[in-house]
């Protein structure tokens, strides 16, 4: 091994002892740093709410299971994307949905949206009271606002195509994070109290294109 | 009538363990896809490379030579390969000695992808050995007890024994044998403590190997405590690769994935990520340790001082920031990131070590040859393959329906 | 390999020549190898560049014969042993005060404590007790760490054979057995080459070097270099210049792994129960906390 041409032995031991202790002194810190991840960030994100057995597809519709059958509807980022709601315009009772094809169209500001089903299956009712008044639907998208009543044909393929729980909250989170960047303060604090916007988050960035937006994520690109 | 009986019985059987329910036409159709179009080009070219070798000799398709007796396959496909396979014994030690149980859902991967790095380490060496036919003899012929080399044969053995035990209730669900399965359950703390022990010895040794050579590895890669700094890396390699190997095989096997096992990834990641910032970090002083001790830090000032400040500044300081503020900022995208710093930091300090910053003051510098490189790949490959097929009819990534939770 | 009689005595030898060996390892230095272990003093200011030396070798060991016998031009470029040259003669780059050409004979140093048997996991090298450090044909793997652990740069590969084996200068170990020196020393015409014991090829050479002190550099080559070896050189030209490697540390090389090794059975001993006591804490902190394994097991907490 060669020996130091520049060192004593003494300088070279001072200089492990110091190293040692510098890094005890900057291990502190550093292990602190490490384990106080900021709550801040992701509290900041959390806008959305995704219920636990509640199954979102990419295009933004939502399906949920009780007993044989799925309810579906738009989901939380969606509606506060749109918008209120003018008009829900649904497919005939015993209609056969396809999953990834158009289920049922919104229409908000006049323009008119499709939105694709998250599930296979035959349609048996539909929400009259939220045909009645679609500007309701936002206030409880995934209970009073569903939207349809599906039969599902191939349910446990189908779930392998959606998110649900913590996968679904990133999800939306992640969709969230693509946006905040061109919002106003002001409708971050509404969306942080669990509010929804007066004219819908993609009228907020895009007055012009607002339509083109709200296009780009329902056919869940 | 009862022949006809058990004929069908094992076809159904190849069938549904083999062919993935499919037909044998069926399932011969479905292996035409791009991927499989890539690794066959590799496998075409590869392993008649790899038959030419044992016919003609290593001479034939390799740049070794009397100064450069080592290569790639040493340097990467032993040396790497065991560090890159040590996400095994690391996992398994979060897991089953310090209580870590959100991992679980990455552990039987990082099992399997430590028990396949070991066996294609075997295949490596058997490749870069003159006389392969030779190697049980240091175990039943004339055992050199004094040489590193001995002590790593025998844990590698016994480590790939134990990785095998412990990948077995895998393969044991997969086949339905529920005795043999329980039986697994009873002893494997013992076989995850004599694995975490073994490693420890050969992932060491590893760095031992070089201690004879104050003279041919440049001084500051050269150090008494080498087995200290390539056990340390061993264990930021395996965290680093289990964070890179989960990111790929979430989406390459989609379908293998369990939708009700809600298992959040991302977050999975970032608790690798502490542990890689952590250990990163330590090893990071560990190396500077080392070069106080030997005296040298005129080197520093040197072309070789540079290199060695950019393996130690951009692949081991900087991935262990990086990890830290990743899980600061819950940035699973950054730990990825980090991940694969991490990984290439290790694979660059294995090669500085045995080959770049080995026999650095000789005019006659080592390049592989291309023989050598494709057989490298190919043996890469082989191990990709062999992984898929696991993967994809084993429970490795999902739980078996009738052990979910088990041991 | 079957366990018979002849295998379990060869196992049971090879225990306790490594035994013997490792014992060796420490006091190296000190105490050489067996007292009368074989050496060989090479003093260039004798060597007149004949070669016979090579010729010699190349006949004992049935090899192919030495390039341009007879012919200097051989001296121009640096020469190195090779699988069918296992001495070479170099011509040194300084030339004595005196002004004659210099000359410098290299071959496997035949170290007191080698690097490559300690490194080598057959055993396939192997220190005699005569000095000479010999090659095991049948137990080679070609792994070919002993090339990497060499410091000399000694063992040659055959990369080119399907079978291949190391290949170096053995020292005639056989000739030695009978009796015999080695070819090259009894081919020597010019009294360069003197085989003896190396404990009184030291003390040759020291008396040399104090009988002349302005001839000779004052240093022999091979007294203490990985912590001495069998051939020693004494000259009146640089060691550096007779293309004897000077990074070679004059320490045991054995030695240097020695403290790796020696930690493998404290490793053993004491790493199952701090990992034991590791889970039992672990898992005692969890059974507190109620943290069983839920029966989902996979993600949960």
């Amino acid at each position: 091994m060669n020996e130091s041409n520049l060192l004593s032995p003494h300088a070279t031991k001072a200089i492990e002892y110091l190293l040692a202790v510098s890094y005890l002194l900057l291990f502190i810190p550093f292990w602190r740093f490490v384990n106080g991840a900021t709550v801040a960030q992701s509290f900041a994100l959390s806008w959305f709410q995704v219920p636990e057995n509640v199954h979102l597809h990419r295009g933004h519709s939502w399906a949920r299971t009780f007993g044989g059958a799925v309810a579906v509807g738009l989901d939380d980022f969606a509606h506060k994307l749109i918008g209120p709601l003018d008009e829900i315009r649904f497919p005939a009772v015993g209609t056969a949905l396809r999953q990834g094809q158009k289920a049922f169209t919104v229409v908000a500001d006049g323009k008119p949206f499709d939105v694709v089903s998250p599930v296979d299956g035959n349609v048996v009712a539909v929400n009259e009271v939220v045909h009645a008044h679609p500007a309701d639907a936002v206030r409880d998208p995934y209970g009073t606002g569903w939207l349809l009543k599906v039969e599902p044909r191939w349910l446990t393929a189908n779930l392998k195509n959606l998110v649900s729980g913590d996968a679904a909250r990133r999800f939306l989170d992640a969709a969230a994070e693509a946006l905040s960047g061109r919002m106003s303060p002001e409708l971050g604090v509404v969306l942080q109290d669990g509010g929804s916007p007066v004219h819908g988050i993609a009228r907020e960035i895009d007055p012009e294109h607002w339509d083109e937006v709200v296009r780009h994520y329902l056919k869940g690109e | 009538m009862s022949e006809t009986l058990e004929r069908v019985t094992v076809s159904a059987f190849v069938r549904e363990k083999v062919l993935l329910g499919m037909a044998p036409k069926v399932y011969a159709k479905s292996l035409f896809t791009r991927t499989n179009a890539i690794f066959a080009a590799i496998l075409a070219i590869g392993l008649p490379t790899l038959a030419y070798r044992f016919w003609k000799g290593m001479g034939a398709v390799s740049n070794l030579s009397q100064t450069n007796p080592w290569g790639i396959w040493v340097a990467f496909d032993i040396v790497c390969g065991v560090a890159l396979a040590a996400g095994g014994y690391t996992v398994a030690a979060a897991v089953y000695l310090f209580g870590q149980k959100q991992f679980r859902p990455v552990l039987r991967p990082a099992i399997l992808t430590g028990f396949l790095g070991y066996l294609f380490v075997v295949v490596g060496l058997l490749v870069d050995l003159g006389q392969p036919w030779r190697l049980p003899y240091q175990f039943f012929l004339t055992p050199g007890t004094t040489a590193v080399m001995y002590e790593v044969g025998w844990c590698v053995f016994l480590y790939l024994m134990v990785l095998a035990l412990e990948f077995l209730p895998a393969a044991l669900e997969w086949l339905g044998m529920t005795k043999v399965r329980r039986f697994m359950s009873a002893i494997s703390i013992g076989i995850i403590v004599l694995g975490v022990t073994l490693s420890t010895l050969h992932q060491s040794s590893l760095g031992a190997f070089f201690l004879m050579s104050p003279g041919k590895l440049h001084p500051l890669w050269y150090s008494p405590f080498l087995p200290i700094f390539f056990f340390v890396s061993s264990i930021a390699a395996g965290i680093g690769m289990v964070i890179f190997e989960s990111s790929i095989s979430h989406r390459a096997f989609q379908d293998q994935l369990d939708p009700e096992a809600h298992v959040d990834m991302d977050a999975l990641q970032l608790g690798l990520a502490k542990g890689g910032a952590v250990v990163l970090f330590a090893y990071f002083f560990v190396r500077l340790q080392g070069l106080a001790a030997s005296g040298r830090w005129d080197l520093l000032l040197t072309g070789w001082g540079a290199w060695y400040a950019l393996e130690m500044l951009g692949f081991v300081l900087l991935p262990s920031l990086l990890f830290a503020f990743a899980v600061r900022t819950q940035s699973a995208k950054l730990a990825r990131a980090a991940g694969v710093m991490t990984v290439l930091g290790v694979v660059l300090n294995r090669f500085n070590v045995s080959l770049i910053a080995f026999n650095w003051n000789v005019p006659d510098r080592y390049v592989p040859a291309l023989g050598e490189i494709v057989i490298s790949i190919t043996i890469v490959t082989l191990g990709v393959l062999v992984f898929r097929w696991i993967v994809n009819r084993m429970p490795v990534l999902r739980e078996h329906p009738d052990w979910r939770g088990a041991h | 390999m079957n366990l018979n009689r002849r295998n379990l005595i060869k196992i049971a030898g090879a225990a306790g020549a490594a035994t013997i060996a490792s014992r060796a390892l420490s006091s190296a230095t000190t105490r050489g190898a067996a007292k009368n272990a074989a050496g060989v003093l090479v003093d260039t200011t004798r060597c007149v560049g004949c070669r016979a030396c090579e010729a010699a070798c190349s006949e004992a060991n049935a090899l192919a014969a030495p390039e341009k016998p007879g012919d200097d031009s051989v001296f121009a470029g640096r020469r190195r042993t090779g699988p069918t040259a296992f001495t070479v003669v170099n011509r040194s780059a300084e030339k004595s005060p005196n002004g004659e050409e210099r000359y410098a004979k290299t071959q496997c140093m035949h170290c007191v404590t080698p690097a490559c048997a300690s490194g080598c996991v057959v055993k396939a090298l192997e220190k005699t007790a005569l000095g000479p450090v010999v090659y095991h044909e049948d137990r080679c793997l070609g792994c070919r760490y002993c090339m990497i652990a060499c410091p000399f740069g000694v063992p040659k590969y055959e990369y080119t054979k399907a079978a291949p084996l190391v290949r170096k200068c053995t020292f005639c170990a056989a000739r030695q057995e009978k009796g015999l020196p080695p070819a090259c020393t009894d081919a020597c015409p010019s009294g360069a080459l003197t085989f003896g014991k190396r404990a009184d090829l030291l003390e040759e050479a020291r008396t040399r070097i104090y009988q002349n002190p302005s001839k000779y550099v004052h240093e022999i080559y091979g007294e203490d270099e990985a912590g001495g070896t069998s051939w020693l050189y004494i000259s009146d030209v640089s060691s550096a210049s007779l293309t004897l490697p000077q990074d070679v540390v004059k320490k045991s090389y054995p030695e240097m792994a020695d403290g790796a090794l020696s930690a493998v059975p404290f490793i053993v001993t004491l790493w199952p129960p701090l990992l034991m006591g590791l889970y039992t804490f672990s898992k005692r902190r969890d059974d507190v906390a109620g943290h069983e394994n839920s029966p989902k097991g996979a993600g949960h907490e």
